[in-house]
Parts: structure tokens; sequence; C-alpha cells
């Protein structure tokens, strides 16, 4: 556990001195909200029936939550990390070698949470008010960063069997359909038909079911517990994955 | 070969490693060094040593055959190999982020020496590599001689049985070269076993009491540098052949008294004879009286280089020239990225 402890402030250390990494992946999701507000706002006036008052920003908080968390900087930390060497230093300490994924996977709940509390705090800004309360409010950060921490595990993968840069910086991008293909922008009973099957069958859609819940029904319980049986069963697959595959690592 | 200091603290037996599409990069490697020694793995670029030291490490899996290290299987019981032995790999392993204190302090914590006793130990070996008033500075400024002594100080947190240092002088200029040699030196005074891999024929005589010479994943050649030297046996003269055929100057030597081979080279042919100095003036009266032009005709007792010569038929000089130029690019441009 000391070992977890060690490596995961080390990168915590990492993001803090970095924040040229951090920033941009704060950037986007909050052009994506005011862009997205600014353009569907009065196609979805607050009297539309599916935002019980609120306006569109409510809707659209809990897409720009995801893309806030998920991010392949953790797997481009660790393939930095193998190109200079540095990793296999740590391979050959007497550590459980599932520490150094371990100890990044905590810096990634702090880094998750700080950027959810920011992007939290636009939506506030933008006029969103959280049904849940204060309390809602903070399970709504804790479930974004832990979305985070869970699908770090399939950057790290990637940054685990391909040892390459490119590769890992590129996988990100299969975050985009993941994403879209959800009830982002409208429930699922609006979308076509053939969208709405892609959308269901997509676990993406029921964790952002789940955030926005929160933050416009309350606490509806059956909701909010698919979103986290989603977030629980990502981060086993995902984690798990890399896991092994840091198991079996040759260095 | 059978070291002379009794239980071994590396051994291996045939141990060979391929890679993927067949590659040999080690082949069947037989080890046996004593606790204590510095022992010298040589070889050039590609030649097998940082895959074979990944082994002993326990970073790679051999494909065959097997090796222990301070008495531990190193794929069996990888775990008690890590906690004895220390690594300072080929590509210098530093943390761009950490100040060189911070990355002490760490390696500290992961070999379980933590509080005070790990900020005790960082200042012991910041000490020690002359990299206390550095310390407080993130690595990513520091030269190329100052990361190799940091990440030499990191492999030693623990005070290691054995130290691996994977060519631990190569991309560094002639002064931090001899600083690194200082420090082997003195580890090896407290009883650490070293196995040091490099390309330098001049650190392998300087610091090491016995080698080996590694060639295309093969062991070619064992022993003390003396006994290798001693091995040839013989003056080696040398001549630059400036455009003549070398077949045609070869005949015209012809069978000199004394002459044990010969080994033609790039631009030059090394002959092996029992009596250099007289040898030098018949082959000299001999290619003057076939009309043979030649440039310069040397002799010299035989250095590990004439060692490495007569085991692979080539030499290992040139890199060396060339990886100091480039060491010393690295280290002006680093000291470039922290003057003022």
């Amino acid at each position: 556990m000391t070992e977890v402890l060690l490596l995961g402030r080390r990168a915590v250390r990492e993001v803090v001195r970095y924040p040229e990494a951090t920033i941009p992946t704060l950037f986007i999701p909050l052009f994506f909200l005011a862009v997205n507000i600014g353009q569907v706002s009065p196609t979805f006036p607050d009297t539309t029936p599916f935002l019980k008052g609120q306006g569109y920003a409510a809707f659209q908080l809990p897409v720009s939550l995801m893309f806030a968390v998920a991010t392949a900087t953790t797997g481009l930390a660790l393939v930095t990390e193998i190109d200079s060497g540095y990793f296999d230093k740590l391979l050959v300490a007497p550590i459980r070698r599932t520490s150094l994924i371990l100890g990044r996977l905590g810096a990634d709940l702090v880094r998750g949470v700080a950027a959810s509390t920011v992007v939290v705090l636009a939506g506030l800004a933008f006029g969103v008010h959280i049904e849940s309360g204060v309390l809602g409010a903070i399970v709504l950060i804790l479930l974004a960063a832990l979305f985070g921490v869970a699908y770090a595990g399939f950057g790290i993968l990637v940054a685990l069997t391909t040892r390459n840069v490119q590769a890992t910086n590129t996988s990100f991008l299969l975050f985009f359909p993941l994403l879209f293909l959800t009830p982002n922008f409208v429930p699922f009973d609006r979308l076509s038909p053939a969208m709405e099957t892609l959308a269901r069958i997509n676990p993406v859609s029921y964790v952002i079911v789940g955030l926005r819940s929160l933050i416009i029904d309350g606490w509806v319980v059956d909701k909010i517990l698919v979103c986290i049986g989603v977030i629980l069963a990502m981060g086993l697959v995902l984690i798990g994955l890399s896991l092994r595959a840091i198991k079996g690592y040759d260095g | 070969m059978e070291n002379s200091r009794g239980a071994p603290a590396i051994e291996a037996h045939e141990l060979s490693r391929t890679f993927k599409g067949g590659i040999e990069a080690v082949r069947a490697v037989d080890l046996n060094i004593g606790q204590g020694e510095i022992f010298g793995f040589l070889g050039p670029n590609g030649a097998g040593k940082s895959t074979t030291v990944r082994m002993l490490c326990t970073l790679l899996p051999p494909s065959s055959g097997s090796a222990s290290v301070a008495g531990h299987d190193v794929v069996r019981d990888g775990d008690a190999v890590r906690r004895d032995i220390g690594v300072a790999l080929q590509e210098i392993g530093l943390d761009p982020v950490q100040t060189g204190r911070e990355l002490l302090e760490l390696q500290c914590g992961l070999y379980g020496i933590s509080g005070s006793a790990g900020r005790e130990r960082t200042e012991e070996l910041l000490e020690l590599v002359g990299l206390t008033d550095a310390a407080d500075r993130r690595t990513k400024t520091y030269s190329g001689g100052m990361k190799r002594r940091l990440d030499l100080a990191s492999a030693l947190v623990h005070r290691p049985r054995v130290l691996f240092l994977d060519e631990p002088t190569t991309g560094l200029d002639p002064a931090s070269r001899l600083t690194v040699w200082e420090e082997v030196r003195r580890i090896n005074a407290d009883g650490t076993t070293i196995f040091l891999t490099t390309q330098y024929l001049e650190e392998a005589d300087e610091l090491c009491e016995r080698l080996a010479i590694i060639d295309h994943g093969g062991l070619v050649a064992e022993g003390t540098p003396e006994d290798l030297k001693a091995e040839i046996g013989s003056d080696v003269v040398t001549v630059q052949l400036r455009g003549a055929d070398p077949e045609r100057t070869r005949e015209v030597i012809g069978e000199l008294p004394g002459l044990d081979r010969v080994i033609p080279e790039e631009n030059e042919l090394a002959l092996f004879v029992e009596d250099g100095a007289s040898s030098i003036a018949e082959i000299v009266r001999r290619l003057d009286a076939a009309g043979v032009a030649v440039g310069a005709i040397s002799v010299s007792r035989p250095s590990l280089d004439d060692v490495f010569l007569e085991a692979t038929g080539r030499r290992l000089e040139g890199a060396e020239g060339e990886n100091a130029d480039v060491a010393a690019e690295e280290d002006e441009a680093a000291a470039r990225a922290v003057a003022p």
C-alpha cells in the first residue's frame, strides 16, 4: 500500500507540475458546454418537458463532465515513462508491478475530482441548478471522477501493449463515438430508432443518464445504481486488463 | 570460467534470448562471477550486452537457459533478485518532473527506507555523487553527467549486493567518465559485486578484474585483461595500407620469421609476430623490394583491442570517439539549458 501512495503522490506531482497537460483537457469540455448551450438553447427552452424547468446547460453538463475526465493523459504519461527508461527503473524495484498502475489511477482520481469540480462550477455559472443538492453535487463529481479512473485503464492498456506515444495519443479518439452514440443532445425517446438502438447498447449512455438524473431529477436511485454499475464494470474490465498487461510486461 | 572467490554472485548457464522474428540476441551465455568482483562485459553495439543485463535484472525472461543473481533464480525468484540488486541501465532512467532529491527519496521509499532514514540516505547519496547543490532542481535541467551520477545514486539507495551498470559512461565527456570510474571503485571497495557492460576497451582494462567479450550474442573470450592479452603472446605490427592492395601486401610480406597470424582489416593489416621490432625492418625491406607503397607501420604490445580483433576478426575501436563527441555536445546543450 505504501508503494501505491508513494507512486500516487509522484503522479499527482506530475499533474501539478505539468498544467499544460491538464488545461487543454479542461478547455475542450468548457468550450463544448458554452457552444452547445449557445447553439441549442433556443431549440430547447426551459419549457421543454425533458428539461423539467431548467435551461439546456443542465442537460449538457454531464457530457462536459465526461469530456473533462475521460482523457489519455495517464496513458500518455506512462508511455512517455516507458520511452524515457524510468519505467524500467521502477520495474526493477522490489514492488508489486500493479502498484505502478494503481498509483497512477490514484492521481487520476485526484485530477478527475479537480476537473469535475471546475466543470460543475462552470455549469452553476451557466445557471444550472443541481436538483439533488450539495450532496448530489458531490456524488456527481465523484462519479464523474471514477468514470475517468475506469476509462484511464484503456489508455494504460494501449500504452503497455503498443509502447507507442502516437498510438496512445490517438486511442483517445475512440472515446468520441462512445460519447456521441448516447442521448447526449436529447433523451433516448427523441433519438431516431437506429440511433436509439445504438445508444441503448452503449454503456456510456447510462453513465450520462445517471449523472444527468442527479442534476435534473434529484435522487433517482435506479438510474444512479445503473450508472455506478456501469462505471464499476468498465473499471473491472479496463483496469483488470491493464493490471494483467503489466504483470506480463517484458522490459 | 570459474571465479576465484567461491560462491558466485552471478551465475548463468546457457542463457539465451530470442526475439520475435527469430533474432537471437543472446546465445548460450555462461557466466560465473564471484562476490566482490568487478566483471566487465565488453562488446560493440548490438552484441547482446543489454539483453543479458535485462535478463539478469529480471526485466526480460530468458528464452532458454538459467541464471541466478545473489543466489536467487532470476525466473523463479525475481522478487528476491530485485531486493538484492541495483541497476543503472544504458538509457538513463530519470523522471524529468521530479527534483534529484525527490527522485532519491521516492527510490528509498520503494525499497522500504522511509521517513528520516530515507531522507538521511538521500542526503548521503547526493553528497556521494556531488549533487547536493543541484538536489532541488528538476532532473530535466541536469547535464548528461549529472543525470548519470543521479541514476547511479538511485541504484545504490538500498546498498545492493550486486550492481548492474549498463554502459555507465556512454555519452559522457572524459571528465565525467573518470568521476564514474571513481564511484565504481568506491562502491566495489564496500564489497558490492559489479557487472559492468561497456564498449570502451580502456574502461574494461582500467576497472575490471575479469571480463568477457560478447559478439553477435555469444561469448568469444573470457578472462582477466592480463591473461587475455598474454594469450595472444605476440607483438602486433600494424601496417596501414593507404590504398595498397591487401592481398598483394600480404603476399609480399609472406612468411616472416616468428609470424603467428595476419588479420586483414578495412585499411590495415594486423600481424601478430614474436618480435615486433626486428620484424618491422624485414617488412619494410620486403615491401620496398616489391615496390609496394604503404602508410605507417607501427608495433605495439597486445591490447584488449587486439584481443577483440583476435576473437572477432575486427576492431572495437571507432565508436568511442564518435560517442565522446555526441556526449560532449549533449553536455554542452544541457549546460546551455540550465544557464541563467
